[in-house]
Order: C-alpha cells, then sequence, then structure tokens
C-alpha cells in the first residue's frame, strides 16, 4: 500500500476509529471528560485534513487520480461479492475535502455551543460516526460500500434531530425522518440489487456499469427515489423543517451542507448512466425543478431563521438537481462546495441572527430592505394569497403524504390487529393491568 | 469406547438437564448452578466445534451459540425472576434444544421438539390468559409425530442421512412436516401465539424458545434434503407465506404498544426472512439466512433481556404509546437497546447489515415480484423498533422511581459482549460465512438438491449453480437419478 492508499484509509476511517473507542470505554463505564473528547476530535479532523492535503499535494501535478485502495472482498458466497474498494477522484475528492474541513469546523464550534450540557459526550460520539459514514459513503468505490455509508448518515442524522430528548416534539420528528429515509432507502437497496443483477458488479472503479435503455431507466428511477429522499426533494420535502429541532451545529453539517447533498453525490455518481435514459434525466430535472419552486414558495412563509435557511437550502439543492439532470456535472460540484460552505456559515450564525442584524442596522443607519419582494408582487392579489395559504402548510406534502400512504398503512395494521384478537374472549392479563 | 464427538455432544446435552434437575431439587444457589452447567455446556460445544471440520461445522456452531446465549440469559436474568424454577427450565430447554441440533435420527429429533415444549407448560410460565401458546406448540409437535409416524410406519430407516432424497411417505408427510414448521415458527396464519407467548409467558426463557429456531431448522436439516421433489411444486409456496408473514407482522407492529409484543412481532418478522431465505434456493439466499439466524437470535434475546431489565426496574406496565424518558435513568442500557434494534434490522457495521444485503440478493433474485417485501418488511421493521426505542428511552425524564440502576456490571458486561459480536462479526463477517458457504449442508443437503429440481424452473436464479450429479447416497429413484 502506497503512502497516498494509507492516507486514504487513515482518512476515513480515523472518524470511525474515534467513536467506536470512546463509545467502547463508556458502555464499560468510563465518562471522558470534554476536553480530552474535544482535543481528541480536532486532532482527528486536523490529522485528515493534512492527510488530504498530501494526496492533492502529490497527486495534483502528475493528475493521477484517482487513488484506489483495494481490500478484497469484504464477504463472498460464490459468484457474489461484497467489494471492500475506496477510491479517490475527481468526484469524491472535493466531497472528501469538504466534510473533513466542515466536520473538524462544527467540532470546534460545538466544544463551546454545547459546553457542559448533558448531551456533549452523545453529540461527540455521532459527529465522528457522521463523519466516518460521510467519508465512507463519498469515499466508496462500490455501491455496496456506499449503502454502508449512507445508512449510517441517514441514522446518525436521526439521533440527532432528537437531541434534545426531553421534548417529544424533536423526537417524534426524529422517528418521522428516520421513516422517510427507510422507506427511500429502499430504492437504494434495490437498485444496487438490480445493477449487480445486469451488470454482474457494482463496482465504480474505472467506469460504472453499463446499462443502457429501460435497464437504465429503472435503476436510475430506482436511485432517484433514495436521492430524493435523502435530499428532501418534492415530493419528500415534509421532513426537511422538522429535522431543524436538532442543535444548531448538527443543523449546519447535515441539512446545510453534507448530508443534504449526499443525494445530488449519488446522481453525480451515476450521471452517465443517468445519461443514457432522457427519461431519468428528466425525471431529476422535473424534481429538482419543483423542489425548488417548493423551497423558495414555502421559505418565505417560515417564520423561524434555521427553517428559512432550511428552506432556501432546499431550493439551492433542487438547483442542483437540475444541473445534474441537463448535464453540467462541474457546475453542480462546485454549486454543491460553495452552497454547503455559505450555508453553514449562516446555520452557525442563526443563533445569533438578531444581534447581527441590530449591527448591521446601526451600520446602514436604517432598516435593511427586504430582498425578493418585487418577485412576489409580480402576482396577483389573489394568487399571492393562495400561494401563501399553501406555504404555511409546507404545500400540503405531509398531508397528502399522510393521507394518501401513512394513513391507510396504519389502518391496515389496525385491521390486523382486529384480525389477530378474532377467538379470543378476552384481555390478557398484562394488558388489563394496563387498562 | 465412545468417540471424542460423542463425549462432547452428550456433555452438552446432559450437564444442562442434571443441572436443572440439581437446581429443582436443591432450591438454592440456582444462578450459580445455572451459569456453571450452562458454561460447561458451553465450553463442551466450542470443543465440540473446534474438533469438526469447518465444512460441516452448521450444528456445532449452533450448539456453541446457544449455549452461549443461555450462558449470558443466566448472567442477566434479574433477581426477581431468578428462581430454582426458571433456572431448570431454562437449562432443560438448553439441553433440549442442543439435542434438537445435533440429533441425526428423526426419532430423537421429534423428542428433542417436545421436550423444548415441557418447560412451558407450566402454568406459572403461560398464564391460562394465553392459550394460544400452548396451541400453537402443540400442533406443531403433533405433526410432526404424525409425519414422523408415517415414515415410521413405511419402514424407512430413520437415520436423516439415509433418508435424504427418498422423500418418505410422499406428499402428505411433507405437507405435516411443513405444518410443524408454520406452527412453531409462526408462519401466518399461526402467527399469533408468538406474540402471546412473548406478552403472557417469562420474557427471557420465552426468547430462548423462540431463538431456538427450530422451524428453521426443521427446513434445513429435514425438508429441504429429504423433499426435493415436492419442493419443487410447493417450494415457492411456502416462501411466499414466509414473505407474506414478514411483511404483515411487520405491518402489525407499527400500531402495536406493549414493548413485548412489538418486539415478538419484529423478530418474527426477521424470523420469517431467515426461511424466505433458506427457501429462496439461491446461495446469497441460504447463505443469508444462516448468518440471519445468528443475528436475529442474539439481537433479540439482547432485547428481550433489556426490556425485562426496564420492567424489573420502571414497572411491568411499559408501553410505546408514550415517551417513558427511561434513558435518563438507564443511558447504557438505551445504547444497548439501540444497537441490538438496529443491528437486527441492518445497521452498516453489524453483521446483520452482512446477512441483509445475501437476503434481499438472494430473494430477488429468486422471486423478483414478492422478494420486493424483504427491503419492505425489513424498512417497516426498522421504523417500529427505532418508535420503541423512542418511547421507552426518550421523553421527559420520569420521577417517582425508588430504583435508579443502570446496567449492573454483570449486565454490562454480558450486553457488551452480545454487542462484540454483532459488530465484529459484521466487520469481520467471512467468519460466519465462511461456516455456511464451504458448508456441506448447504452444499449437499440443501443447494444442490434445490438446483436439481427448482433450476430448470428458475434458470436465471440458479444461473451460476454447477448441478453435480447425484451423491451416491442418493437414492436411484430419485427423479434426478
Amino acid at each position: 500500500m502506497s503512502l497516498y492508499q494509507a492516507a486514504l484509509v487513515f482518512v476515513v476511517f480515523a472518524p470511525g476509529m474515534v467513536f467506536v473507542v470512546f463509545a467502547l470505554l463508556w458502555l464499560l463505564g468510563w465518562a471522558p471528560a470534554e476536553r480530552i473528547l474535544s482535543r481528541t476530535t480536532g486532532v482527528t479532523f486536523s490529522a485528515c485534513a493534512l492527510a488530504l492535503v498530501m494526496i492533492i499535494r502529490a497527486l495534483a501535478p502528475t493528475r493521477s487520480l484517482p487513488v484506489v485502495v483495494t481490500f478484497g472482498n469484504w464477504f463472498a458466497v460464490h459468484d457474489y461479492h461484497f467489494p471492500l474498494v475506496l477510491m479517490a477522484d475527481r468526484l469524491s475528492l472535493p466531497f472528501l475535502i469538504m466534510t473533513v474541513l466542515l466536520s473538524g469546523l462544527i467540532g470546534q464550534f460545538s466544544v463551546t455551543y454545547l459546553h457542559r450540557d448533558r448531551g456533549f459526550l452523545r453529540f461527540f460520539l455521532l459527529l465522528n460516526l457522521f463523519a466516518f459514514g460521510s467519508l465512507l459513503a463519498f469515499a466508496a468505490g462500490s455501491f455496496d460500500l456506499l449503502v454502508g455509508g449512507w445508512e449510517i448518515v441517514g441514522i446518525t442524522s436521526v439521533l440527532l434531530i432528537g437531541f434534545f430528548q426531553q421534548r417529544p416534539s424533536p423526537v417524534e420528528n426524529g422517528l418521522r425522518v428516520y421513516a422517510v429515509y427507510r422507506a427511500c432507502d429502499i430504492g437504494l437497496l434495490v437498485g444496487v440489487f438490480v445493477i449487480y443483477h445486469w451488470a454482474n458488479t457494482t463496482v465504480f472503479v474505472g467506469g460504472l456499469p453499463k446499462l443502457t435503455g429501460s435497464r437504465a431507466l429503472i435503476a436510475c428511477m430506482l436511485l432517484l427515489l433514495a436521492a430524493a429522499g435523502k435530499a428532501a426533494q418534492v415530493p419528500f420535502s415534509g421532513w426537511l423543517p422538522r429535522a431543524m429541532e436538532g442543535p444548531t451545529p448538527s443543523s449546519a453539517i447535515f441539512y446545510g451542507a453534507i448530508s443534504i447533498h449526499a443525494g445530488a453525490y449519488l446522481l453525480l455518481r451515476v450521471q452517465p448512466m443517468l445519461a443514457e435514459s432522457r427519461l431519468a434525466s428528466l425525471a431529476v430535472v422535473l424534481i429538482g425543478l419543483a423542489t425548488a419552486l417548493y423551497g423558495t414558495i414555502t421559505g418565505r412563509a417560515s417564520a423561524d431563521a434555521k427553517t428559512s435557511l432550511a428552506y432556501a437550502s432546499l431550493t439551492q439543492v433542487g438547483i442542483v438537481f437540475v444541473e445534474i439532470g441537463v448535464g453540467w456535472k462541474s457546475i453542480a460540484v462546485a454549486h454543491i462546495l460553495g452552497h454547503a460552505t455559505v450555508r453553514t456559515l449562516q446555520f452557525l450564525r442563526a443563533p445569533s441572527m438578531l444581534h447581527d442584524y441590530h449591527q448591521m442596522q446601526s451600520a446602514v443607519g436604517g432598516e435593511l430592505s427586504p430582498t425578493g419582494r418585487h418577485l412576489e408582487e409580480m402576482f396577483p392579489e389573489r394568487l399571492q394569497l393562495w400561494l401563501y395559504r399553501w406555504a404555511l402548510d409546507r404545500g400540503h406534502l405531509d398531508t397528502i403524504l399522510d393521507r394518501w400512504l401513512i394513513q391507510p398503512v396504519l389502518r391496515l395494521s389496525g385491521i390486523f390487529t382486529r384480525l389477530d384478537g378474532l377467538g379470543l374472549g378476552h384481555v390478557s392479563t398484562r394488558q388489563q393491568g394496563r387498562a | 469406547m465412545p468417540s471424542r464427538p460423542l463425549i462432547l455432544t452428550a456433555t452438552a446435552i446432559v450437564v444442562p438437564w442434571l443441572a436443572a434437575a440439581l437446581a429443582a431439587l436443591v432450591r438454592k444457589n440456582a444462578r450459580v448452578i445455572g451459569f456453571v452447567a450452562a458454561l460447561l455446556s458451553a465450553v463442551a460445544s466450542g470443543a465440540l466445534l473446534r474438533g469438526t471440520p469447518a465444512t460441516v461445522s452448521l450444528n456445532e456452531a449452533l450448539m456453541l451459540l446457544f449455549s452461549c446465549l443461555t450462558l449470558g440469559a443466566t448472567l442477566v436474568l434479574p433477581r426477581r425472576d431468578c428462581t430454582p424454577g426458571t433456572i431448570a427450565g431454562i437449562l432443560f430447554l438448553l439441553g433440549s434444544t442442543l439435542l434438537a441440533y445435533s440429533a441425526k435420527n428423526l426419532l430423537v429429533l421429534l423428542a428433542a421438539w417436545v421436550l423444548t415444549t415441557v418447560p412451558f407448560c407450566r402454568e406459572q410460565w403461560f398464564g391460562s390468559a394465553t392459550w394460544r401458546p400452548r396451541v400453537g406448540l402443540l400442533i406443531s409437535c403433533v405433526a410432526l409425530a404424525a409425519a414422523t409416524g408415517r415414515i415410521a410406519a413405511g419402514g424407512h430407516d430413520m437415520s436423516i442421512d439415509h433418508l435424504k432424497g427418498l422423500g418418505p411417505g410422499g406428499t402428505s408427510v411433507f405437507i405435516l412436516l411443513v405444518l410443524a414448521v408454520v406452527f412453531r415458527k409462526g408462519i401466518c396464519p399461526a402467527h399469533a401465539w408468538v406474540a402471546d407467548a412473548a406478552e403472557g409467558g417469562p420474557a427471557i426463557p420465552t426468547a430462548l424458545l423462540l431463538n431456538g429456531h427450530l422451524g428453521a431448522l426443521l427446513v434445513a436439516k429435514l425438508i429441504m434434503p429429504l423433499f426435493p421433489h415436492p419442493a419443487k411444486d410447493l417450494f415457492p409456496v411456502l416462501s411466499y407465506l414466509a414473505l407474506a408473514t414478514a411483511l404483515y407482522v411487520a405491518i402489525r407492529a407499527l400500531t402495536e404498544n406493549s414493548p413485548r409484543r412489538l418486539l415478538a412481532f419484529v423478530a418474527l418478522s426477521q424470523s420469517a426472512c431467515i426461511l424466505a431465505g433458506l427457501e429462496s434456493g439461491t446461495p446469497e439466499g441460504i447463505t443469508g439466512a444462516l448468518v440471519h439466524w445468528f443475528v436475529v437470535t442474539v439481537s433479540t434475546m439482547g432485547l428481550f433481556g433489556i426490556l425485562r431489565l426496564l420492567e424489573v426496574r420502571f414497572g411491568e406496565n411499559l408501553t410505546a404509546s408514550t415517551h417513558l424518558g427511561l434513558s435518563e435513568h438507564a443511558p447504557r442500557l438505551a445504547v444497548f437497546f439501540v444497537v441490538f434494534g438496529l443491528a437486527l434490522v441492518g445497521l452498516p457495521g453489524t453483521l446483520s447489515f452482512c446477512s441483509q444485503d445475501l437476503l434481499i440478493h438472494g430473494t430477488l433474485a429468486s422471486h423478483p415480484q414478492t422478494g420486493l417485501l424483504l427491503p419492505l418488511a425489513t424498512a417497516m421493521n426498522a421504523v417500529s423498533i427505532f418508535r420503541l426505542f423512542t418511547r421507552l428511552f426518550l421523553g421527559k425524564r420520569r420521577t417517582g422511581f425508588t430504583v435508579m440502576a443502570d446496567a449492573l456490571p454483570r449486565e454490562r458486561w454480558i450486553l457488551t459482549a452480545g454487542v462484540l459480536f454483532v459488530v465484529l462479526g459484521g466487520l469481520f463477517p467471512n467468519a460466519f460465512i465462511a461456516l455456511q458457504t464451504e458448508e456441506e449442508i448447504v452444499e449437499q443437503a440443501i443447494y444442490r438438491p434445490v438446483c436439481q429440481y427448482l433450476g430448470p424452473m428458475f434458470p436465471r436464479a440458479f444461473r451460476h449453480a454447477q448441478v453435480a450429479a447425484p451423491e451416491s447416497s442418493y437414492p436411484a429413484t430419485s427423479p434426478a437419478a
């Protein structure tokens, strides 16, 4: 293994190791001090950043990307293999850099922000786990491995939404987000299966598995389902404002920077396959456009800073989807990097937004003029009113999902409960106790 | 002079039975007796596994797993439950289950099958309010006994090895065996007894009973090797039933508020995935099912154990209808619960991620339409288990408890061992998969006959299968011959 390959392995696995070591020690009874945990996290991300710099400095002049590390198969059954391949190419390297820098930054910010908070240890453990999951997803050289990182990002995201666990609302919102994630991840699981089934490999080092025509369409549509769920695209956008219940640093890194762009990364990764199917590309463009419009309209009726920022984020990710759909890969990557950086800053400043505004207003000597109002005034007044009501209920997306998907499934569950009770002329003793 | 494997097998089985009798008679130091007996059984099973070639070691691995599980149960069992009767019942169950795993004769298997249900005939274990578990277990015993009787009446040798491929007794015996599996495993429409047993019975012994997975054992050990021909027509039906059960109970769990019932439904749904994988007939599906067997066993045991610990600390009327905020009192139990729960439904980094991956590939390859039910059921189970976690552990801190203890050291160490098992198993899954992929039982007992008969029906699923000529032990009456 060369030095660059070792550096790539270190970058991906270092945060995971921090998580495993501290979590195990805690389970066995040791509670680390804040300083030990924060410094370890800081040192880890600094070392990861240095390792990435080393890779870039060494490889940029010779343009000898990608760096590929093959560990063989994680497991193999007859002809089926789960390949363990890490890769840093022109697409994944910017995402790796973004993840390491922003995770380190958020870690440092949170040292003060969460000082003496009861969940300090929990937050830092989950931050390290999240960074590991993201790095694994971005550095994966096969779809199988990408699924692993993808799922870890999902579960850490949900656990951090319910960070303030004493209040029921963040906990319930976390559960809702988890349900959406898991439902959409079916698309990823089945999509990876069909790619393997038709191409006999899930490895994309050296190029995507070749699929064309209806096969490309089916695979892309399944992956689009997963990407749309993770990136909160229409019709799954309802979970995004719910996710704002988490602590501000986690909102910044998840929904301003990394997690929200994971769906776009997946589509960028399969863009050559997407280009093989006009229908799939059109679907990506339409979903992106719908989300951008939805985000900008709904965001204008949001009453709190974080939700407004979340919808602004959604609008930009929608535009990124459009860029991917029409094949502008480089523009999409640049857009993601710029957007993630700016949005993280905005999220981190959100708790002191009023203070910032006061300072700005003092500096300009009066109130700041609101932006974008002229666009709204272009519409007739009745339409403005209708849009306002529509935006207040967040586009009725949650209502539609509730009415047409969740409630029918729960009703079905109720019917099954009654069926199970048939023939029982009694209630069990435990149930009687509860009643 | 008996051989070393025979001595070790006998030790693993008889020691728990003797210890059960001792615990019931002495009525003192029950936990110590249980621990020592389970430890001896585990050591004997471990020695047996070590001395067995890796290619034929599935039964020995299952014996070691179950004895380790019982060892853990004797440590986790709360003091309130640690009565001589309970310990004796658990040890009796251990001996009987190991007998079923090691049985090479149909009559021995029948005896073990019946013996595992004996402790649950006690009034204290399944109270009078829960009649369905008794009926379910009784029907499964009767069905297996009837099947064995029909085979014996046909004048066949009762050795399982000698019966392979013969299809003894024809379709009627096959149907009786399937009936035994359906009732023992809780496949729809006979699923309700599992939840009743979990709700009304003692949590940890019931979890042990369910985690013996004797229904899956019967499929892997008896039905598939003995009846390759009827399997051609009826296997898809059983597979669809298993997938339907996985989905049905997953949907059922979504609105369940009793933690025990909810856990039972999720465990049942995941257990049905084992059956679906076995019946997929693909190497991925079969291997995934056997690996998933280990995962489901350890995870559900851990979950039921933690739930019982919570009941002892915070009252028996726990519910998932409201947030109880127990993580403030028991943060480590909360972490153990979420790890075991998510490990059951495919959390990356745990062994179930590998098994689910294999299961999904296997079932989708053999049944492209119905195979979709598996990821759907797993997603619903994940939501249910996460809902239970949030309701039990998150929310406003409760007051008024006199006992605030988190996991005690003995509980903590054994639960950590369980977590390490699922995590290390996930990091190094080949240790488990090697047990299965090069496994004679997969190649000869399951995979090869299935390939022979199902291959022409599902050419795509079996495209990689190298269907070898039948073994010489296979009968000349076999259709392939």
